[in-house]
């Protein structure tokens, strides 16, 4: 337990002083948003709602797999990696760690990418804000999970920018499929069905223990 | 580290080529009968047929991609590399037969529905874990190192299997079905249409036991011929 406090202490010590990864995820989904306006029909208006919750989470996802690509590319400086590995610590923590600091910073770029699409559909989210907010945050916990496990294997790999999407996006399907389905329950109705939340709930679960327990095999030396 | 490769080629692959040909020739010979004089659809009619190719080609694809998924588990708990050599031929087998799945069913719908595709629960599953085999494969490309490779193959392969169950039962879990009927049940299929079926699914698992232990047989002989090659271990390298 105190190795995931010490790594996600790190990491975002780290992100909070060079601000890296914040900013190119930010910059990628603020892009994002601007190239979603020119292309749909007529721009990114009230007219065109209906494909915010797809458009929202396609921002997220990207910006996330730039992030956790990130993650542990910073940790190649220096073998810093082989650090980690080496620690006298269960590795599950470290990636556990690791999955939480990335989780913290999609987080922040999640909430200025909403305020920037809200802005650009139109759309008043005050009222559903709090609502959004626990979708994003479930549906987020699965990208990271998967994603910061992924990350630790493409990282070994000779093109890891491109390897990263390949393994992760498959295994997000359902995450996707879920968290859309309940934003767009939110922006239409104002609220959302249990079955959706439950879905994320149970995927995250076993993407975190699933993580947890095979981490041995991807954080290597 | 230990060398735990084999760089010769066991005998016994040899004589599994023949047997595992063999039945498959026999097996393929009676199945292409019975689907010839197999029964017309009412409705359907001719195109119908297609489902004794389809189906087949699906129970192989899970086959394969469970024998990876078996043999990376095995490959992590004994650090074998023979195992290793059949999980990809697993993959590498299950993703061909997942392939012709994928196209001998849209063939079926077209001529059926109307349709190429739909985007019912199975259809999205099953691409998606037809892109977590070709990812799969692509991670065995890009890794150096070979006991790395085999690991993190290995990790991968055992995620990808939970796909597999998931698609079998999709129409159960998710309901909704666009294009595909519940799971077989007994009595299910037409008069006259269940041998074909049942010879053509022993066929398909026949085609990817001969495959696989033809794939095996070319992996041996790879290491045999640069067994150098096979002992080098990216790991201290990176």
């Amino acid at each position: 337990m105190n190795a995931l406090l010490a790594v996600l202490w790190k990491d975002l010590l780290t992100e909070s002083r060079s601000h890296d990864r914040a900013i190119a995820m930010l910059l990628l989904s603020g892009l994002m948003v601007v190239v979603f306006h020119f292309s749909l029909p007529g721009g990114a208006t009230t007219a065109t709602r209906a494909y915010a919750p797809g458009l929202l989470w396609v921002a997220y996802v990207f910006a996330a797999l730039l992030g956790l690509g990130r993650s542990f590319a910073i940790e190649l400086e220096n073998d810093a990696i082989e650090g980690l590995a080496r620690a006298p610590v269960d590795r599950g923590w470290v990636l556990l760690g690791k999955t939480i600091a990335n989780w913290v910073i999609l987080a922040f770029v999640q909430a200025i990418t909403a305020c920037a699409f809200a802005l650009v559909f139109e759309m008043d989210l005050t009222p559903v804000a709090l609502e959004l907010a626990g979708v994003v945050a479930l549906g987020s916990l699965g990208l990271c999970s998967v994603g910061t496990f992924f990350a630790a294997v493409a990282v070994r790999t000779r093109l890891r920018e491109v390897m990263l999407p390949l393994l992760a996006l498959p295994f997000y399907t359902p995450v996707l499929i879920a968290a859309t389905r309940a934003t767009n329950a939110l922006f239409e109705t104002g609220s959302v069905a249990f079955e959706p939340i439950q879905f994320l709930i149970v995927t995250d679960a076993s993407f975190l223990i699933a993580s947890f327990l095979l981490s041995d095999f991807v954080l290597d030396e | 580290m230990p060398d735990h490769r084999q760089t010769s080629i066991p005998a016994t692959t040899s004589r599994a080529l023949r047997a595992s040909g063999a039945a498959l020739a026999a097996s393929t010979a009676l199945w292409a009968y019975l689907v010839y004089f197999a029964p017309l659809d009412r409705i359907q009619g001719v195109i119908q047929k297609i489902l004794y190719v389809h189906v087949p080609c699906w129970f192989a694809a899970y086959a394969g991609f469970a024998l990876t998924a078996a043999c990376g588990a095995l490959y992590l708990w004994k650090n074998d590399e023979r195992f290793d050599r059949v999980a990809i031929a697993g993959a590498e087998v299950g993703v061909l037969f997942c392939t012709l799945g994928l196209v001998t069913g849209p063939i079926w719908a077209k001529g059926t529905w109307g349709h190429w595709w739909a985007w019912d629960p199975r259809l999205t599953v099953t691409l998606v874990l037809w892109f977590i085999y070709l990812a799969y494969l692509l991670l065995r490309s890009f890794t150096e190192g070979s006991t790395r490779t085999a690991r993190f193959a290995s990790v991968y392969g055992i995620a990808g299997l939970a796909a597999v169950p998931l698609n079998y039962f999709a129409i159960e879990i998710f309901g909704g079905a666009a294009m595909h009927p519940d799971n077989l049940e007994r009595e299910s299929l037409g008069a006259g249409m269940g041998w074909p079926f049942a010879i053509g699914a022993l066929t398909g698992l026949l085609a990817l036991l001969h495959l696989v232990v033809l794939r095996v047989d070319l992996e041996n002989r790879r290491v045999a011929a640069n067994p150098s090659a096979a002992e080098w271990d990216g790991e201290t390298g990176f």
